[in-house]
């Protein structure tokens, strides 16, 4: 038994690569055993939102389980869901909506994993405007971003009575908030009120989960040809994935996770990490709900109908679509990481 | 001298310019309605300077030019009734020959109408009736050349001011448009001032010949023409002519001098 | 004793080459749709990678309802762009001509406006202006509005001088040497511009529209383009792509027949090949 070490290459923010000698921590395998490889994208810089996955790269969680997997890091205005298409990754980080929009094209992939039981996407606004629930929001303008007037805006729209008028380009930048108390933005719960802190605001947040929002976030998207051909070494991936999230979020041994995500995105700080972990905790937006029985990822008919009616309902998706073809439940519901 | 008063009178006219070349030197000339003038010299007399000075396109740097017979405008200025013709046609490319002969008509404020009424009259005079609504490029170099002189004419001005006019075109087109000169200024009597580096040209138009001189450009001798008004081909092949041409020659040869190019 | 014009191009001269004209390209175009067909047909490219020409053109016939409003809004503010760009490229080139000292002064932040990407002032100017619509078209004008004004200043100050001393001479006011000499003389250049600049404002409406990510409730052509991306909607995302290429095709036959019928007459570079003399 000797220590491993891999060539890694991670994608740098300057649009570069750079291989890196990296000792992987932990990791003592027997030699002359091959991995194979998988290629994962998330849909975002590196962040602790994507930690789970960190987790189980950086302390050879996937190792362990003969996987040499590579995490690609997202950015604004990239789509991962064409890549996956394109052939040019294994796996993306993704949302409900996709899977949805595979069954409506007729494209083989679908969602074999939901990470995130409540979408923790909301709006963000100043404690003084003093908003206590999205009907007081009516008439007022709301910056949404273009991802967002396809999947939570018309379900928002339908609800509370919103019109299209309201809508302003969020342009993924904090001032126009900061200047002024009365807007009201998008954001991830984790995320922006941070920052919106740093710049001196106080804000509140109002979570589309808590108003009956279904999506599905964080999910797993796969191609159905990869699921057929390589089951075995989906499933490891799988359970290596919903560990690491088990651990991450628990705050079990993420020194070495939390040192990759600040490294591979230079903007990250631990002040970011650590408020964003807290606030997934706070509202349950990994441990909730199906995933307390079933374990992290979980996912059911019954929410995949209700999603489905739901953006039926709101116009985003036309009738009659057979949303079992959106998902396989083979790889998730196994308790990992539970008692 | 003639007991009319002169239409233009140049007393010790000079003209330096900016770079300190002395371009005319103590000009004198005088000038009376009807006369038909050849400024006749060699490249650098100041043939060309003198006409725009006396178009007022550049102001003298000494001497006199006095106008007896002119209105003085508002400003205290001349108001010279001038026709000029340059050596290019210089139409405007974008309009019809009728709008181009109409141009010095409109400019003074008369209506477009009348003005296009005008027009029509003097394209007629110089045989090119039927083009009125033709482009310049559609033109031949002749053509183009006698609406620049229909333009110059419709405003019915004393003194026509021609510089070189027919230098450019063909000998065959430059005979036919000296003809059709002297046709028109035998019927209209305005006074012309045409500069020329011609002898046969100054003999068979002009009655008046000034020989200039250069460096610095000055009038070297004038010269009369007798020669019956009526110019025609015959006048062209005559022995008179001839003769004519060989004394104004010898005062050209005498003004250029010492000065060989 | 008057010479004769000569007559006329023969009629036969003037059929070929228009129907060259249009011929050819049209013969490339179908060889180019025909071997994309077949290419997708062979290969079994699936539409969500890369769809075929008869695909497009169903989603195109398919979803015209919606993109035809689409392709609406992004004309409107192409129009509108290209047209406050002609307007104050003219007003600013007039006045160049007339005052050097304004003309140094103001040339630098024009030049200004010509190199800034608008890929990066394109959000700023959306958080500044408040109007969706408005900072689309500030946009969109900043992109056109340089070659239209440097063009027509080139053009004012390149009358026959000449023609100047003529006007001179018969003490044309200075109005009269704008509107008779100058703008004619200028008109050629400033057509020049205008065709450059009728692209240019196409592509900065659309990029505009791109970086802001979002409309009001209408939104145009490049919404609909990324709006396809996230759906998912490959064919349906070409369709809006090729409606955009249309589009640039058409602003530039458009301006082009605009130009040859102002300079048919005159200039050089609008004359067919058989009318020079």
């Amino acid at each position: 038994m000797r220590t491993r070490y891999r060539i890694e290459r991670r994608a740098l923010l300057t649009g570069g690569t750079a291989f890196v000698l990296s000792a992987v921590a932990g990791a003592r395998v027997p030699l002359a055993q091959t991995l194979e490889k998988l290629t994962f994208q998330t849909n975002w810089r590196a962040q602790a939102e994507h930690g789970g996955y960190y987790l189980a790269l950086a302390n050879g969680l996937y190792r362990r389980a003969g996987i040499d997997c590579e995490i690609r890091m997202g950015g604004p205005q990239q789509n991962p869901a064409q890549l996956l298409l394109a052939g040019r990754v294994d796996m993306i980080m993704s949302s409900g909506f996709q899977a949805l929009n595979y069954v409506r094209e007729n494209i083989p992939f679908m969602a074999i994993g939901a990470i995130m039981q409540k979408d923790p996407q909301g709006f963000m606004f100043h404690a003084e405007a003093g908003f206590n629930s999205f009907e007081q929001m009516r008439g007022r303008p709301i910056l949404v971003g273009a991802g967002g007037r396809v999947t939570y805006w018309p379900f928002l729209r339908r609800r509370f009575g919103f019109t299209d008028s309201q809508i302003r380009p969020y342009t993924f930048n904090i001032q126009p908030f900061l200047a002024d108390k009365q807007a009201i933005q998008q954001c991830f719960v984790s995320s922006e009120p941070f920052a919106a802190r740093l710049g001196g605001a106080d804000p509140r947040v109002l979570l589309f989960a808590d108003a009956g929002f279904p999506n599905y976030q964080t999910t797993i998207d796969i191609s159905r040809r990869l699921v057929d051909e390589k089951p075995d070494l989906i499933q490891r991936f799988v359970d290596a994935t919903m560990q690491g999230w088990t651990q991450y979020l628990r705050g079990q041994d993420v020194a070495a996770a939390n040192a990759l995500i600040m490294r591979d995105n230079q903007e990250m700080t631990q002040e970011k990490i650590d408020y964003a972990v807290r606030a997934l905790n706070e509202r349950g937006i990994v441990f909730s709900g199906d995933a307390e029985r079933l374990g992290v990822g979980a996912m059911t008919d019954e929410r995949w109908e209700a999603f489905y009616t739901a953006m039926r309902d709101a116009e985003v998706m036309p009738p009659g679509l057979d949303v079992k073809r959106a998902y396989s439940l083979r790889f998730v519901n196994r308790r990992v990481g539970l008692a | 001298m003639s007991p009319r008063r002169p239409l233009l009178s140049l007393t010790g006219v000079s003209k330096r310019y900016a770079t300190g070349t002395l371009a005319l030197d103590g000009i004198d000339l005088t000038i009376m309605p009807g006369d038909f003038i050849a400024l006749l010299g060699p490249s650098g007399c100041g043939k060309s300077t003198l006409l725009r000075l006396i178009a007022g396109l550049t102001a003298p740097s000494g001497g006199t030019m006095e106008w007896p017979m002119a209105m003085h405008d508002a400003a205290g200025d001349v108001e010279r009734d001038i026709g000029f013709v340059f050596q290019e046609p210089t139409l405007m490319p974008w309009a019809s020959v009728i709008r181009n002969v109409a141009l010095p008509l409109e400019l003074a404020g008369m209506k477009r109408r009348d003005a296009e009424e005008r027009a029509a009259e003097w394209i007629a005079r110089v045989d090119l009736k039927g083009f009125e609504k033709a482009y310049p490029r559609a033109l031949s170099g002749g053509m183009r050349m006698r609406v620049s002189i229909a333009r110059a004419l419709v405003t019915r001005p004393r003194i026509l001011l021609m510089d070189e006019p027919f230098a450019a075109l063909d000998e065959i087109t430059r005979f036919r448009l000296n003809n059709d000169l002297v046709q028109l200024w035998a019927q209209e009597r305005f006074t012309v001032i045409f500069v020329t580096h011609s002898v046969f040209e100054s003999v068979y138009l002009a009655e008046r010949i000034v020989v200039m001189a250069p460096r610095p450009g000055r009038i070297a001798e004038e010269v009369r023409i007798t020669a019956p008004t009526e110019r025609g081909e015959e006048f062209r092949t005559s022995p008179e002519y001839a003769a004519q041409c060989r004394t104004v020659s010898l005062a050209l040869s005498a003004a250029m001098g010492g000065a060989h190019e | 004793m008057s010479e004769n014009a000569d007559a006329a191009p023969a009629a036969g001269g003037f059929m070929e080459s228009t129907l060259l004209r249009i011929l050819a390209p049209t013969l490339l175009a179908l060889l180019f749709l025909g071997g994309w067909e077949m290419m997708v047909r062979v290969r079994e490219i699936p539409p969500y990678i890369l769809p075929g020409p008869i695909a497009i053109w169903q989603t195109l016939l398919r979803d015209w309802g919606s993109l035809s409003v689409s392709l609406l809004i992004t004309l409107k503010i192409t129009f509108m762009a290209l047209s406050v760009a002609a307007i104050l490229g003219l007003v600013l080139a007039v006045l160049f001509a007339q005052s050097r000292i304004i003309e140094l002064s103001l040339f630098p932040f024009a030049v200004i406006l010509q190199v800034t990407p608008i890929v990066a002032i394109a959000p700023l100017i959306i958080i500044w202006v408040d109007d969706i619509a408005i900072s689309l078209l500030i946009c969109a004008w900043i992109v056109a509005f340089f070659p239209i004004l440097s063009n027509t200043t080139v053009g004012l100050n390149s009358a026959d001088h000449n023609l100047k001393d003529l006007f001179k001479l018969y003490r044309a006011s200075r109005w009269q040497v704008l509107t008779r000499l100058l703008l004619p003389s200028a008109l050629p250049y400033f057509l020049a511009g205008l065709r450059i600049s009728g692209g240019l404002a196409l592509i900065g409406a659309i990029v505009a529209e791109f970086v802001a990510g979002t409309g009001g409730s209408a939104s145009g052509l490049a919404y609909r383009i990324l709006e396809a991306g996230y759906q998912l909607q490959i064919p349906r995302m070409f369709a809006a792509l090729v409606l955009v290429s249309t589009t640039g095709i058409a602003i530039f036959l458009a301006l082009s027949l605009l130009t040859h019928l102002l300079l048919r007459h005159w200039h050089e570079s609008a004359m067919g090949r058989g009318d020079r003399r």
